[in-house]
């Protein structure tokens, strides 16, 4: 075991892929000398070179473009947008491209891409660089999405995203990147559709991923002291989805509560609970609580920020209504 | 807008009901499933729900006797002007309230008058509902407790276990503390606390039992008020022992052919000990008419069918459901007959068409480990017949002693009907029949 | 320059089948047969047969919404085609691409795309994995002269230039984006000159000449396989038919349409074979009678093929999932 952080689990994920496999590049904003605008490349430039490291101009539309024309023709581009919210220009050649050629025509072509999508707010980084738009990719078929949330799954989901044949939408939490977890010394690839159970409990079942799960481990321990025992179920790819890991955790709990940071209306937290809400309808002892940020944009100022979006606190009081 | 409330039909052949009690005064604010009266018929009492919010203007009816669909009171607007109402005597509420057209229509109307609004759908969780299936709890019973006054699948275990006695209050408890309380049987209604209740509390609760009851050993007298259902209880019951010249006999039966029988069906159909004698009550009955007869004035009633009435305890008194037709009936039929309204009384949906017409009543201590007793007439009927507990008892055959298990039955039959000797041989006939179940083949 | 007489043979068979296939695809519009949008290249073949003749199976193109006549220039299978405009199951893809969505790895074909210069960037990106690889493949983006309004056609002549990416972006100015005519959506005349803000060398020529299409192709994938960079070609041309069938094309003056169905690429290269002695006109009708071969058979296969099960509907999204199917 050891010590490693969020970005370095992303990093090591990238690193090993690219030993092992030349056709293994990276492309974005800053990635090269620079190591992204996070630190998450950090170094790969100097291991790898400028071929296998390369700076695109500022122009996301050619970033996801060619990362599709690359990806369609033999490669394994891993791209990085700066920000999610970046992806409004980029979202032609994931969403018309990338996500449809492979069915459109006909199986003829594959678009093993990944696509690295820092997001979430917390950093005072205002309305245009603080979004959770989870939503926008888990809606179109042909994307699979995953969405770490500690440093381990970040290395192992990596290493599962660039060997997929399929386009990987890889969502990371950016107030999660310098933080630490302990990482096993080896880590091996991590099958998409497999939720991990973070914490178990008989009362209620906290659905989440991302930088959420953090958040409900801590209302878990602050209900625990009041008798209500949460299990916590980190979905860590939203698609494919372990559906499976949620039925049963509600056919244990009879109740669930979605925590995403999205804002509430149309986000992904929605499908959960609607789906939870359609098939395990006889389970529930309680309607399906959804917590996620307020219908705003992100506010600039630290106390609107942290006003709109989720904590800890709105998942105990929704753990609270329901009983 | 005010609007007048009206004697509910509880049941099919329900005509009239008493108003025994009101629970709000005139001038009350009222909400909709807010208990407004006690009503009493011959069989049966009920609870009435205000089926709307609003103030209780206008007691009209404030005890007695009133046909149903009759205007009882008036809800409305505390201001509002009423004289209309009170003025206009009998409103068209048959449109309203609705001839129920079938028994199963009736019956859901006389549930919705106990616990929930009638308009008001129930709120349950679908747990809670899968989980009132599975125990065959009718939620119209269950008092919800969860947000928003919802139906958990605590409230249904809760009312599942404890019989639907009273509706449990709001109680702020943790889950693990719920469980921890139904695993031990303590009920955590009666602790009082503030914020939640932990699992520490029922522990601590659990471990202090037994001084409890020490404690409550200290002298007190209370005067409580008779239920509805005891009042009725007391009334017929005196009116029985002043009518009728009763006497009671015994006889012993031996079950070992008909706990064989028993066991036979047991892989087809389970039965009790209660299905097998109110078939053959029925049919001992059909040749013994007497005990099958009421009396009025100076003629015999004599029927040339049989309703068995059979007794069901429950905590708040007792009640004597009917199978109808029962000499007509399988042996399949009449159990599923007896389980139903077994379940109906105890869950306190029966109707009132469930409690009349019996012939003959069937009244069974056995589970009490009773060994003889003597049971008083249902009225109008002639005859009850009391049921014993099965014992294990020495019996000398052919010069040998066996154990063999021997049922007291216990028959109290009306000396102006029945005489001793018709009495006697009809206990023969049962006893004929429960010895030598072949018989009923014939 | 000498071409040689098979390859000039083989441009004119591949001009035919365009032609015969297109207007076959009409025929059965009109009748019904043929679902959705079919956008036809009926009067711009010469510049899909011109470029595509200079490319060798494992170079890449990206084609448009119009993109029959680029699929089958570049060696598309005419019965896979045909079975995919009708929607059949052996269609190139399975029924569920149709005329606006046919690819073909093996050849190169990146797609005819329905999003108007989605394939400016991936025609850069299939580039850029060539150069990267060290193959001397070449990637060839055809894109009509609207695409050039999109942001796609500037990041990607970027990046193409940036990175000396081996690229030909040719340019099939039709004069209209579908009822706009050019005049009414950008300033310039000629889009060549859109490559000096990035660089590139660039020329504006005849499209209508297969030669002149050829020759100028061939130079432009020289340099590229050379690893000297990407090129700006733009061939001026005029479809013959409306933007899709059924538009009747009233925006366009009668006497432009006439000028411009003088200037026919078919009968141009016909006069240019026979008048040059390259071939004669009895080679020329055979070729012409084989092709009409090949649209039969073509037809014959199609409706021969079966409808697509309806579970292949939830099949093939991803490599690995296949989709709940409906239940009901």
């Amino acid at each position: 075991m050891r010590k490693m952080t969020y970005g370095e689990g992303i990093r090591e994920g990238l690193r090993s892929k690219m030993l092992e496999d030349p056709n293994v590049v990276l492309l974005g904003e800053d990635v090269g000398p620079y190591g992204g605008t996070f630190g998450v490349t950090k170094g790969l430039w100097e291991q790898f070179g400028e071929e296998r490291v390369r700076d695109t101009p500022i122009s996301e539309g050619i970033i996801v473009g060619a990362s599709v024309g690359a990806a369609a023709t033999g490669l394994r581009p891993v791209a990085e947008l700066m920000f999610i919210d970046f992806l409004t220009f980029g979202m032609d050649g994931l969403v018309n491209q990338a996500a449809k050629m492979r069915y459109m025509f006909g199986g003829k072509i594959s678009v093993p891409l990944v696509l690295r999508l820092p997001a979430g707010g917390g950093i005072s980084a205002g309305a245009q660089h603080s979004g959770s738009l989870e939503a926008w990719v888990t809606h179109v078929p042909g994307l699979k999405v995953v969405y770490p949330s500690n440093a381990q799954d970040a290395w192992g989901l990596m290493l599962t995203a660039i060997e997929d044949d399929n386009p990987v939408v890889y969502i990371e939490s950016k107030v999660l990147y310098s933080k630490k977890f302990q990482v096993d010394d080896t880590v091996a690839a991590i099958p998409f559709g497999v939720a991990s159970v973070k914490r178990e409990g008989s009362d209620v079942s906290i659905i989440t991923y991302g930088k959420q799960v953090e958040d409900a481990l801590s209302a878990a321990k602050a209900l625990a002291e009041e008798g209500i025992e949460a299990e916590v179920i980190d979905l860590r790819s939203l698609y494919p989805l372990d559906k499976e890991a949620i039925f049963a955790s509600v056919a244990k709990t009879h109740r669930a509560l979605v925590v995403t940071e999205e804002v509430k209306r149309g986000g992904f937290g929605g499908e959960l609970s609607a789906m939870i809400s359609e098939l395990c309808f006889d389970e529930l002892d309680a309607p399906v609580v959804r917590i996620g940020a307020l219908n705003t944009p992100v506010p600039y100022s630290p106390a609107l920020e942290a006003y709109v979006l989720p904590n800890t606190e709105d998942i105990i009081q929704g753990i609270k209504s329901m009983f | 807008m005010a609007e007048l409330i009206v004697m509910p039909k509880l049941g099919l052949t329900m005509t009239e009901g008493t108003i025994s009690n009101w629970r709000k005064a005139e001038g009350d604010t009222v909400a909709q499933g807010d208990i407004l009266f006690d009503v009493e018929t011959d069989k049966i009492s009920n609870e009435v729900e205000a089926k709307l919010g609003g103030v209780l203007r206008k007691i009209i009816v404030e005890e007695g006797t009133v046909d149903i669909f009759q205007p009882v009171a008036v809800i409305g607007d505390a201001n509002e002007d009423i004289s209309a109402l009170l003025g206009g005597g009998v409103m068209p509420v048959a449109e309203q309230v609705g001839t129920p057209a079938d028994a199963g229509a009736a019956a859901a109307t006389a549930g919705e008058a106990s616990v929930h609004a009638a308009s008001g759908r129930i709120k349950a969780s679908p747990y809670a509902k899968k989980t009132a299936a599975g125990l065959s709890v009718d939620l119209q019973q269950v008092k919800g407790t969860g947000p928003q006054g919802r139906i958990t699948e605590g409230d249904v275990r809760k009312y599942a276990i404890e019989g639907g006695s009273g509706a449990a209050p709001k109680v702020k408890i943790s889950p693990a503390a719920a469980k921890e309380a139904a695993a031990l049987g303590i009920d955590p209604s009666g602790l009082h606390k503030e914020g939640r209740i932990m699992k520490e509390d029922i522990r601590s609760i659990a471990a202090a039992s037994s001084q409890t009851a020490v404690q409550a050993a200290v002298q007190e007298v209370k005067r409580v008020p008779m239920n509805s259902m005891r009042k009725i209880i007391a009334k017929r019951m005196l009116e029985s022992q002043a009518v009728s010249p009763a006497v009671t006999y015994n006889m012993k039966l031996d079950t070992t052919a008909l706990g064989a029988l028993r066991q036979q069906l047991k892989d087809t159909l389970k039965v009790t000990y209660t299905d097998l004698l109110v078939s053959i009550v029925a049919r001992s009955l059909l040749e013994f008419p007497l005990l099958n007869c009421s009396i009025e004035g100076t003629e015999l009633v004599m029927r040339n069918y049989v309703n068995i009435g059979v007794a069901v305890g429950l905590e708040e008194g007792l009640v004597v459901p009917v199978v109808k037709n029962a000499y007509q009936k399988g042996l399949a039929e009449i159990s599923q007959d007896v389980k139903r309204l077994a379940a109906g009384a105890r869950s306190n949906t029966l109707t009132s068409d469930d409690l009349t017409g019996g012939t003959f009543t069937i009244t069974n201590l056995g589970m009490y480990g009773m060994e003889s007793f003597s049971p008083i007439i249902n009225q109008p009927e002639v005859a009850i017949l009391g049921v014993n507990a099965i014992v294990d008892t020495p019996v000398a055959i052919n010069g040998e002693i066996i154990i063999r298990p021997l049922m007291n039955i216990s028959l109290t039959a009306d000396h102006r009907a029945v005489d001793g000797a018709v009495a006697a041989q009809f206990m023969q006939k049962i006893k004929a029949y429960v010895e030598n179940p072949a018989l009923l083949l014939l | 320059m000498r071409i040689s007489k098979e390859l000039l043979s083989g441009m004119y068979r591949k001009m035919q089948s365009i032609r015969k296939f297109e207007k076959t695809a009409s025929t059965f519009f009109a009748e019904g047969k043929i679902p959705g949008f079919v956008h036809l290249y009926i009067g711009e073949e010469a510049i899909a047969v011109g470029a595509c003749a200079n490319l060798r199976d494992d170079d890449y193109i990206t084609s448009t919404h119009r993109g029959h006549g680029h699929i089958v220039a570049k060696g598309g299978n005419l019965k896979y085609m045909m079975a995919e405009l009708f929607g059949k199951e052996t269609g190139y893809c399975k029924g569920k691409g149709g005329s606006m969505h046919i690819a073909d790895a093996e050849l190169g074909i990146l797609g005819a795309n329905g999003i108007v210069g989605a394939g400016h960037l991936i025609a850069t990106g299939a580039a850029w994995s060539a150069q990267y690889r060290g193959s001397d493949q070449v990637s060839v983006c055809f894109f009509g002269d609207a695409s050039t309004n999109q942001s796609t056609f500037h990041e990607a002549m970027n990046l193409a230039s940036l990175w000396k990416l081996p690229v030909i972006f040719v340019c099939e100015n039709n004069l209209y984006g579908i009822s706009v005519s050019q005049a009414r959506h950008q300033t310039i005349k000629d889009i060549a000159k859109r490559a000096e803000g990035y660089c590139m060398p660039s020329l504006t020529a005849d499209g209508n000449d297969v030669v002149t299409v050829y020759e100028h192709v061939q130079e432009a994938v020289q340099r590229a396989r050379n690893g000297e960079g990407p090129t700006l070609l733009e061939f001026k041309t005029y479809r013959q038919h409306g933007h899709f069938e059924g538009d009747p094309g009233a925006y366009r003056p009668k006497e432009e349409v006439e000028a411009w169905l003088q200037k026919d690429p078919i009968p141009r290269f016909e006069k240019y074979l026979t008048e040059n002695k390259l071939m004669t006109a009895e080679e020329l009708k055979q070729i012409e009678a084989e092709v009409d071969g090949e649209i039969q058979e073509a037809l014959d296969f199609a409706f021969a093929s079966d409808y697509p099960a309806l579970e292949s509907s939830v099949q093939g999204i991803y490599s690995d999932i296949i989709e709940e199917a409906r239940s009901r």
